[in-house]
């Protein structure tokens, strides 16, 4: 290589290094999403608090584009505050601020489902807070000693595909995937996903153990495939890959934001049925948190009407905070049966729910 | 019995009784810096208690070992295959355009196997993907296509992402060849068939050994790229582990159990290896005749870019038509080229700083190992080399893990800087910074050194002037490697990283993770761009001192 | 004055079963050439590295110019001994061309010096028009001659060479030893140099010291050695003798080709081998004779036959160019050494 070449190269980098653009508080949200937000959430509600400052740091189980537009419009409200964030999955992160404990980075841990949440806080991980307007919360969505709020709410729901199922045939209910007429056509996150950990936790606590182990072998021998994440799932059942998927309810809306032909059943609804299994995202803050009062700011944000409709916005998903408005073209839950569980108990026995997925073999 | 006897054989004239003791001190820490995982993995397996181990112990595992071994397998043998049959068209054939191709088929290294992955998918994709579509719409019916899923599809995918390595080395080996050799083959009545396999191969076989390796180590710790194409590795077990019930201890005993696998790879090596010889380009080097493809020359062109396509022309065609797309429009493109608390150019100088400094630490710490084993080779030497090569096996999460509860114990003020994940870096790549030194130290006669010491220069002289003059393109090519390999690492660095760090490959991994390709696009191919100039330390290594 | 004197010198690898270097002593007198000659893995290029300071001895001592380079409790390092090397496989510097080779270790002269020096050396050794370029450019007896100059530039005060000329093919190797011993003898260089080619060493050497198995069998003059080999084994190497069986009886030895009249005084009665040269040893056709003629090496200036005794023992005899005889003749061998034959027991 001629020096020259080597010049040109460097200079190149040094250029897209300096060209770094300053950071615009201004819409980072993912193509799927229609364009919202600061300005939306005017920082008109409330005044400035000079004392929030500093830098405020974020662990994220919930992906980089779905919480950075909520991150961004805190910051136009508290444009002091420096946040840096470190999204990633869900349980890498849990297993980060469980190594952590005696040295912690993080001032706050978003999750994106509560069991994550209850088992952290079991450990010693959180330090209580009760955000400003969470008694408006479900008092079932607020962590025993208010460790942790919850935030929003998703559904475990089944998409399929339009040109390769009617919606009359699409299956009504989840325990239907076992069905043989469905064999090799199902696609689902595999056990290492929080979401399906959650789904047969609820369903143990449903169904008993016997009947979730027996729904599980069924979906084994009905050689559904099991993806890494569900993201994966819903690009091949939009690709027309796979006739359904089993997923949490938004990405049904992504992937039809997307273009794809895809319908979504809210299953179990009938009589008798388990009805819809539901879980939630949930943050909380983290015991040793360096910047506390940045911190509680932040939480109040999050359960604030502002930060609930950015959720809602941004990923289709339900707030907790009633009366917040929902994305359009998203069914409320209130038309819909959910399914009646206990979340502590659920948490409690997780351990089992794993014990099954192994006994099973679940992929 | 084996390791003394070839180092008798190998280096007749190097005592084994008067080694440096500050060389084996400087190799010895190295070596336990190095194992700092798999410290790690010891304590926590050593915490698991009786019921976590037989729970491990269950039929499941065995079946999921048995698919990472076939994978490692068909991996490795694809890589072999495809890695030496390149480097022998393109470095001893007259096939047209070689020299662009030999830049061609090294650059796939610097495309991290997901985004390949990616790429194939969205083409391939049974049904849905875009060639089976554009072919029913064709054919006006659905046509069977392979599907780049399941078994067959992670090893075509990885292979084509992992041959890199082994058409380094078999390049460098092929174009270090001596003449003499083969024509000595050729006048003894062989066929060149024959000279090839029975000359040729085995004459190179420490270099496609080392690239083997590399590419075996690799697949044993893979996860991400394994799980989007559909095919359930061991180190998913050891994710399950990690994830729900954040069961460190038994992650750690199956991080344990890929070590294990690991050393029994590194051992395997050395008995293939068998004795080690003497390499040094002597001064009567010449370099072989090119082979004459004749008619053969339109089937080989076609293979190497079939090769050439799959690997990069067309993942590199994606990424620039996402990035094109995310071009055009301008919400999509702030989303690429920005993130909460940085902007894109923090995150490309990130990349490149932490790569740098992990490949200079790499190459510093890798010199006293490759001293040691080079220059005294005997059993103990050879287990400290081998010892740094154990760690690239691991689940780079685990090391992720392992290193976030040393520092929090050890070096509490480090933990959360970047200079955390440089150490990541420099811990999951050592082997590759270990494997050139020592094949840099291998090519160096003594006698130099030793030249410049009866010429009035002491020891640590001579090293500045003289070795490291010489092996220092070995030196270079190493630390290259390093570098590219850190460039696009990512499961360390997601989980290691300070929050509100980014690098490149964590910026496209982000976005592609949620299916988000325009956005990923763009840092995906700026990884591609900052690739090329360290390949051309490796593709020119050879060259300097001809 | 004596410029090197080695004592009871030892080395022992640990993959070894016996020393390299077994107890070697000698002394080396200024501006001599001393060979250490000796089948290969004698111990000779061990020594050799010894006295560079490359190897540490086991035991022993090592002086030059009254100075100790190494003793039980002393080690100089090579680069503070002030000898040169010139390596088996020349160990130019590749990154170097043939002026900064020579130059290099000049490093700490003045650059005028060092220029002086170099020019100096490269008309020596006559490589002049070649100072600028690359080892790889060369021929074998061009890097041999850079390296010799390399070596001699710092004004050792001792060279070595080892093997210097095994790289070399045979009509060159003739032509560069004569050069190199005559560019040595006119800078009044005191050399060791190491070889396994005895005619070499017997051109070279002022004194030979004959290895084996890390062993000094005998030191001393070319002609000492040729003419009183001390041991069997020097008999052997040097000047490739048979040994012919024989039994003292009074006034000589009784061998199978005859009387040979000698007196030297052995132990008893047992018998003895006689060292016989080609030169000592010839025959004429005789049906009756006790050989036959198994084979004819031509040798240039004089043909050198190979018989095998009835007995099986085989002897070598050496007759003139011009005198050829068919192989496979019988032949009546006789002694004609007109010289004392070296007697072993």
């Amino acid at each position: 290589m001629r020096p020259r070449i080597v010049v040109y190269y460097l200079l190149f980098f040094l250029f897209l290094t300096a060209c770094a653009p300053t950071p615009s508080p201004q819409d980072a949200t993912p193509a799927a999403s229609q364009p919202l937000s600061a300005e939306e959430t005017s920082p008109s509600s409330e005044g400035t608090d000079e004392e929030i400052a500093g830098k405020l740091v974020l662990y994220s189980g919930r992906s980089e584009p779905l919480i950075q537009p909520v991150i961004d419009a805190f910051k136009a409200r508290y444009p002091e505050v420096e946040i840096l964030l470190k999204a990633g999955s869900n349980s890498e992160i849990a297993n980060i601020l469980l190594e952590e404990q005696k040295n912690p980075q993080a001032d706050i841990f978003i999750t994106t489902e509560l069991f994550t949440v209850q088992s952290l806080s079991d450990q010693g991980v959180f330090q209580p807070y009760l955000p400003a307007g969470a008694e408006k919360l479900p008092s079932d969505f607020l962590g025993a000693n208010n460790l942790w709020t919850g935030l929003t709410r998703r559904a475990r729901v089944i998409m399929y595909n339009t040109n390769l199922v009617s919606p009359e045939e699409a299956p009504k209910s989840i325990l239907d995937l076992t069905n043989p007429q469905w064999k090799g056509q199902v696609a689902a996150a595999g056990s290492t996903n929080g979401s399906l950990q959650a789904q047969i936790a609820t369903m143990r606590q449903l169904l008993g153990e016997a009947a979730t182990e027996q729904w599980l072998n069924g979906l084994i021998a009905n050689e559904i495939t099991f993806f890494g994440g569900h993201t994966d799932v819903r690009k091949a059942v939009g690709a027309s890959e796979f006739k359904l998927g089993l997923v949490n309810h938004y990405y049904y809306y992504l992937q039809q934001a997307e273009g794809s032909p895809v319908g979504i059943v809210f299953p179990d609804q009938g009589e008798g049925q388990i009805g819809l299994i539901t879980n939630a995202s949930a943050a909380a803050i983290v015991k040793g948190a360096a910047n506390l009062t940045a911190a509680q700011a932040f939480m109040d944000f999050l359960v604030s009407p502002d930060g609930q409709k950015l959720f809602a916005e941004l990923n289709y998903e339900y707030p907790l905070l009633p009366g917040v408005q929902l994305r359009e073209g998203l069914q409320p839950l209130k038309d819909f049966r959910l399914a009646e569980v206990d979340i502590s108990r659920v948490a409690q026995d997780f351990n089992a729910t794993f014990d099954l997925m192994e006994n099973v073999g679940l992929p | 019995m084996q390791l003394t006897k070839s180092s008798r054989l190998t280096l007749p004239r190097r005592s084994l009784t008067r080694t440096n003791p500050r060389l084996i001190f400087a190799a010895g820490t190295v070596a336990a810096f190095v194992a700092i995982p798999l410290i790690y993995i010891f304590v926590r397996a050593a915490e698991a208690d009786l019921a976590a181990w037989e729970r491990l112990l269950q039929a499941r595992l065995w079946l999921l070992m048995g698919n990472t071994l076939t994978l490692v397998l068909a991996v490795t043998a694809g890589a072999l295959l495809t890695g030496t049959g390149m480097a022998w068209l393109t470095e001893r054939t007259d096939l047209p355009g070689r020299k662009v191709f030999r830049w061609m088929l090294a650059l796939p290294l610097a495309i991290p196997p997901y985004i390949g992955a990616i790429v194939h998918l969205t083409l391939l994709r049974p049904r849905g993907g875009l060639i089976p579509l554009a072919l029913e719409a064709l054919f006006g019916r659905p046509v069977p296509l392979p599907a780049p899923v399941g078994f067959w599809g992670a090893t075509f995918v990885l292979t084509l992402f992992t041959f890199p390595y082994v058409y380094l080395l078999a390049g460098a080996a092929f174009r270090s060849l001596h003449a003499n050799l083969e024509e000595a083959s050729r006048t003894l009545g062989r066929t060149p068939w024959q000279t090839f396999w029975g000359v040729t191969l085995p004459a190179m076989q420490p270099g496609l050994m080392a690239g083997t390796l590399l590419v075996a180590l690799d697949i044993l710790a893979e996860y991400g790229t394994v799980a989007l194409l559909r095919y359930e590795t061991f180190s998913s077990a050891i994710f399950i582990q990690l994830s729900g019930r954040y069961d460190r201890s038994a992650a750690s005993i199956l991080s344990g159990v890929l070590v294990c696998i690991a050393v029994f790879f590194l051992w395997l090596e050395l008995r293939f290896r068998g004795r080690a010889r003497f390499t040094q380009m002597e001064s009567s080097w010449r370099p072989a005749p090119l082979t004459l493809l004749g008619y053969w020359r339109l089937p080989a062109l076609l293979t190497v870019l079939l090769v050439v396509s799959a690997s990069l022309l067309v993942p590199l065609a994606a990424l620039l038509t996402w990035s094109i797309q995310a071009l055009q429009d301008s919400q999509t493109l702030t989303g690429a080229f920005r993130t909460g608390s940085q902007g894109f150019g923090n995150y490309v100088w990130n990349s490149l700083w932490t790569a740098t400094l992990a490949a200079a630490i790499a190459v510093l710490l890798s010199l006293p190992i490759a001293i040691y084993s080079v220059r005294h080779a005997g059993r103990s030497s050879l287990i400290i080399s081998r010892l740094c090569q154990v760690g690239y096996a691991i689940p780079g999460v685990v090391i992720a893990l392992s290193l976030v509860m040393l520092i929090n114990r050890g070096l509490p003020f480090l933990y959360a800087t970047s200079f955390v994940i440089v150490i990541a870096y420099v811990l999951r790549h050592m082997p590759q910074a270990v494997r050139s030194s020592e094949s840099a130290f291998h090519q160096l006669s003594p006698a130099i050194e030793d030249a410049a010491r009866t010429l009035g220069r002491t020891p640590l002289q001579t090293f500045f002037q003289v070795t490291l003059r010489l092996i220092l393109p070995g030196l270079l090519a190493g630390g290259a490697l390093v570098f590219l390999t850190s460039l696009k690492e990512l499961p360390a660095t997601l989980l290691l990283r300070p929050a509100g760090f980014d690098t490149l490959a964590v910026r496209a991994w982000i976005w592609a993770t949620d299916g988000y390709y325009l956005q990923a696009a763009p840092a995906a191919l700026l990884l591609v761009l900052a690739a090329i100039l360290p390949l051309s330390f490796l593709l020119r290594r050879e060259k300097v001192f001809r | 004055m004596t410029t090197l004197d080695v004592q009871h010198l030892t080395r022992q690898f640990i993959s070894t079963h016996y020393p390299a270097v077994n107890d070697i002593s000698l002394q080396l007198e200024d501006g001599e050439i001393l060979a250490l000659v000796g089948p290969s893995g004698c111990g000779k290029t061990t020594t050799l590295r010894l006295i560079a300071g490359l190897e540490h001895p086991d035991s022993g001592l090592i002086c030059l110019n009254g100075k100790t380079l190494a003793s039980d409790v002393e080690f100089i390092p090579p680069e503070r001994r002030g000898i040169g090397l010139v390596f088996q496989d020349h160990a130019l510097f590749p990154h170097l061309t043939v002026y900064e080779n020579i130059a290099f270790g000049l490093y700490r002269q003045k650059p005028s010096a060092v220029r002086g020096t170099v020019s100096e050396m490269l008309r020596l050794v006559d490589m002049e028009m070649l100072a600028n370029r690359y080892p790889y450019e060369l021929s074998g007896g061009e890097r041999q001659r850079v390296a010799l100059a390399r070596a001699l530039a710092p004004r050792p005060l001792l060279l070595l060479l080892d093997e210097p000329f095994s790289s070399l093919d045979a009509d060159l190797r003739v032509e560069v030893r004569e050069q190199v011993r005559g560019i040595l003898k006119s800078m009044h260089t005191s050399v060791i140099f190491v070889t396994h080619d005895q005619e070499e060493a017997l051109y070279m050497g002022d004194r030979l010291a004959v290895f084996q198995h890390g062993r000094m069998e005998q030191i001393g003059t070319p002609e000492q050695i040729f003419h009183s080999p001390a041991t069997r084994f020097v008999a052997e190497f040097i000047g490739a003798s048979d040994f012919l069986p024989g039994l003292p009886v009074s006034g000589g030895f009784q061998t199978e080709v005859g009387l040979l009249s000698q007196t030297v005084p052995v132990n008893g009665s047992k018998s003895v081998e006689v060292a016989l040269r080609a030169d000592d040893v010839d025959f004429e056709l005789s049906d009756s004779g006790n050989a036959i003629i198994v084979e004819r090496f031509f040798r240039g200036p004089a043909n050198l036959y190979r018989l095998r005794l009835d007995s099986g023992q085989v002897l070598h005899a050496i007759k003139d160019h011009t005198v050829i005889i068919p192989v496979g003749e019988r032949a009546r061998v006789y002694i004609t050494a007109r010289h004392p034959l070296m007697v072993f027991q």
